[in-house]
């Protein structure tokens, strides 16, 4: 498959599901395989919670990834001490999470894993930066999460695959539409270089950007209420930065502005966008522009024509029907597997 | 008493704490329970070591050694429950294991390095054996799991799986797994037990890791600030404390945020109450709080910011600021006051050597009552011999006792409106015997200074008789 050479390129990636089943697992084992067979050296966690998310609150269990010869993982100790092959431990990492000490170990030999890994977006990073420096790996994988219940941002990662499954829904539109939507929202624009720079390390509250890029703070802790939003936006010249949800009250509240076509939304990156898509796609028409911080490639979309509970959409016809939505390249992964 | 309570109740002692620059919760958690002490010969010795930190950091030749040293520290983990569990002889597991291979390692480095930066104090015990029994295989590398050196028969079992594939003879791939998962155990447990004999000297290591951190980063912090090695008094001595040019650090802080400049205040009492009057705004609280702070900071082995000073070691150090209320026990601010005055004179009952610095006391309550509470305090810190400091803005209280006054006001060139923050332009802050009984009377002019409305002031001079 032609994306292993960008990943190897860009050195980073997380693997992405629009919800659970949607085949992120065998997607992440199959860029993992492709990696192995072109010897590249691997370390791969995941950022814990996606659609089969409570694993973090009941420790109930993660499909395990197969982790080859030389493969680096970092998962919290619990999970680690229930391997049945060996490996060998790095680093405990400074952090301890919820569910203990979290460890960096290497395989010696193939075994199953359970992964869980950084639970925050600046640990996460930190885990993307950190391990090609301390060891001689190629490629960073993260098990990713596109759910609000994820602290975590893919979008640290310098590349990204999106997995779509039947598993999401059976009807073909509502695929694909939510694929339109994600691969929209992963295309936003990326803000200028001098403001990244400022607001970069702002990660609460709302800020204000003047016409001449100065940040102000309007004081205002959330944007989750109408009321502060018009608030902020009438001290703010028209340019605002959220680096925190973005709501359907947020968006709704500046499409409702006079002033829409000349309201620019900085966020930090897509992941924060919780707003539905109708919310989000009338902002734009409106004349409204979004912005982001931190912005990933998207290499490919995946999609997994199967159920769990066994139904089967037409692997071609579904291709078909996203590919028209989205400019990457749209692979069948049971196909690819095979 | 630790440092984590008179940090709450000293101010100005958690700022300081705050500007320490330590790796973490770990290094913190030794730092704030280390206790207050009255021990004159610990404390000498504290600063024995203190003064040499400073020496050291103040040696452009060793300071690449320091950057590494620093980035070692930061290189440690919080195994306090690792060691608990080989003090309890439990059997470790393999991440615990890790651990301790990993601090043994350290530990050596940061020997090394300490020795290299010329810093002899808090020693380590040398962890080779440790780290041996760890890397069986002498590889030297930090990296931990159970090596096959360890048990034949683990090395066996090990090697039979790798050829068996567990979707065709689960039941061979189980059995040799569980015998894998007993021998890892029974490794396990001997190394355990034989590292549990070394417990001493991981845990005595853990500790001084952690001083040798706090050690600099306390004499980074009397370097930022100018301070000075303090002279102590044995605790069972009568002395002077004398502080020549003391500082107050987030006072001065503040103050040079605003381009202005701290004038320093110079200071003695004896084994006896002192009152010290002055202006509104004149710095009589500042005097307090500053003097209760440079007492803290001895007790608790820091330098103290101040040119020169000299401190009668004590058991406990009361600041009385009239301000605390506790509406949470329901108590209005004149309580709060008074429960703590009977607190010290429950202490001065017991013969407890204290340091009073009292602010005010009783200004909350009708003049009369409340100068005859400030009498009465006086005659018994005075009774007691208790070395005390407390401000007042009552005037002619017929007490023999000694006074200070702060110089204060010259505000006779000022123009227009005073900014809060300029005041100290115009104010002189040194202290000066006062032989008189009367306080001075510009509260109506300073008011005025302040921009207060001029025909309220007019209305009030009125009044006064």
């Amino acid at each position: 498959m032609p994306f292993t050479d960008q990943i190897i390129r860009y050195g980073s990636l997380s693997v992405v599901g629009l919800g659970k089943n949607t085949g992120k697992t065998e997607c992440l084992r199959y860029v993992m395989d492709r990696l192995y067979q072109r010897q590249k050296v691997v370390a791969v966690t995941s950022i814990g919670i996606d659609g089969e998310g409570v694993d973090r609150v009941t420790a109930t269990p993660k499909p395990e990834i197969f982790l080859e010869k030389g493969m680096f993982f970092t998962t919290v100790a619990s999970y680690y001490s229930k391997k049945r092959f060996r490996a060998e431990i790095c680093e405990v990492l400074p952090n301890e999470t919820v569910l203990g000490k979290m460890i960096t170990a290497r395989a010696l030999e193939r075994g199953k894993m359970i992964l869980a890994g950084p639970a925050d977006t600046l640990l996460l990073q930190n885990w993307v930066h950190q391990m090609p420096q301390e060891y001689p790996i190629d490629v960073c994988l993260v098990d990713g999460a596109i759910s609000r219940l994820s602290p975590a941002s893919p979008a640290v990662t310098e590349s990204m695959i999106l997995a779509v499954g039947a598993a999401y829904s059976l009807n073909m539109r509502t695929l694909a539409e939510k694929t339109r939507f994600v691969f929209d929202t992963v295309h936003l624009p990326l803000a200028d270089i001098s403001l990244r720079k400022k607001l970069e390390n702002i990660t609460r509250g709302i800020r204000g950007i003047s016409a001449g890029g100065e940040i102000t703070d309007p004081g205002v802790e959330s944007a989750l209420l109408p009321a502060g939003v018009r608030d902020v936006m009438d001290k703010c010249e028209n340019r605002i930065y959220v680096p925190g949800a973005v709501s359907n009250a947020l968006l709704k509240t500046l499409a409702e502005r006079k002033e829409v076509e000349r309201t620019e939304l900085y966020i930090r990156d897509f992941s924060r966008i919780f707003a539905e898509p109708r919310v989000f796609y009338s902002f734009l028409r409106k004349g409204g522009r979004m912005f982001q911080l931190f912005k990933t490639r998207l290499l490919a979309v995946c999609v997994n024509p199967v159920s769990p509970e066994g139904y089967r959409l037409n692997s071609e016809e579904l291709v078909d029907v996203i590919q028209k939505e989205v400019g990457v390249p749209v692979y069948d992964i049971k196909k690819m597997e095979g | 008493m630790n440092l984590a309570r008179f940090s709450e109740r000293i101010e100005g002692l958690k700022y300081l704490v705050d500007k320490m620059e330590l790796t973490g919760s770990r290094v913190r958690r030794y730092l704030m329970r280390m206790p207050f002490s009255s021990d004159r010969d610990l404390l000498e010795g504290h600063f024995d070591i203190l003064q040499k930190a400073c020496e050291i950091l103040s040696d452009q030749k060793v300071k690449p050694v320091l950057m590494q040293l620093e980035h070692l520290f930061s290189k440690i983990h919080d195994i306090q429950g690792t060691l608990t569990a080989l003090k309890e002889k439990r059997i470790l597991d393999e991440v615990e294991l890790f651990e301790i291979k990993h601090f043994s390692i350290i530990c050596a480095d940061a020997a090394a390095l300490c020795l290299q930066a010329g810093f002899v104090h808090e020693n380590l015990y040398p962890l080779q054996e440790a780290f041996n029994m760890l890397d069986p295989d002498h590889t030297g590398t930090v990296s931990f799991y159970i090596y096959d050196s360890y048990s034949k028969s683990l090395a066996e079992a090990r090697k039979q799986v790798a050829s068996i594939d567990p979707g065709r003879d689960a039941g061979t791939w189980d059995r040799l797994q569980d015998i894998i998962q007993k021998e890892e155990l029974a490794v396990r447990e001997k190394l355990s037990l034989k590292l549990a004999v070394m417990y001493r000297a991981l845990q005595e290591n853990f500790d001084r890791i952690a001083w040798i951190e706090i050690w600099f980063a306390k004499a980074r912090l009397a370097l930022m600030y100018n301070m000075v090695r303090p002279e102590t008094v044995p605790y069972d001595r009568p002395g002077v404390l004398s502080v020549v040019e003391m500082v107050n650090p987030a006072i001065a802080d503040t103050l040079e945020n605003a381009g202005e400049k701290f004038q320093p205040v110079s200071v003695t009492l004896n084994s006896e109450p002192c009152l010290l009057t002055g202006a509104n705004m004149s710095g009589k609280t500042v005097v307090l709080k500053t003097l209760a702070l440079i007492q803290a900071l001895t007790q608790f082995s820091f330098f103290v910011p101040a040119q020169k000073a000299s401190i009668p070691l004590v058991k406990d150090v009361f600041l009385v600021i009239g301000d605390k209320q506790d509406q949470y026990r329901g108590l209005s601010s004149f309580a709060a006051e008074m429960l703590d005055l009977d607190r010290i004179m429950a202490n001065m009952a017991v013969g407890t050597k204290m340091l009073i610095l009292a602010d005010e006391p009783a200004r909350t309550t009708n003049p009369a009552e409340g100068a005859a509470i400030l009498c009465a305090f006086v005659e018994y810190l005075e009774k007691n011999g208790v070395m005390s400091l407390i401000s007042t803005h009552y005037g002619d209280l017929g007490l023999s006792c000694r006074k200070l006054r702060v110089a204060g006001f010259q505000g006779s060139n000022v123009k227009g409106r005073l900014d809060p923050l300029r005041i100290n332009r115009y104010m002189n802050y040194s202290l000066i015997e006062d032989k008189g009984g009367s306080v001075p009377l510009e509260a109506l002019n300073i008011a005025r200074l302040l921009g207060v409305d001029e025909s309220f002031i007019d209305t009030a001079k009125k009044y006064l008789k």
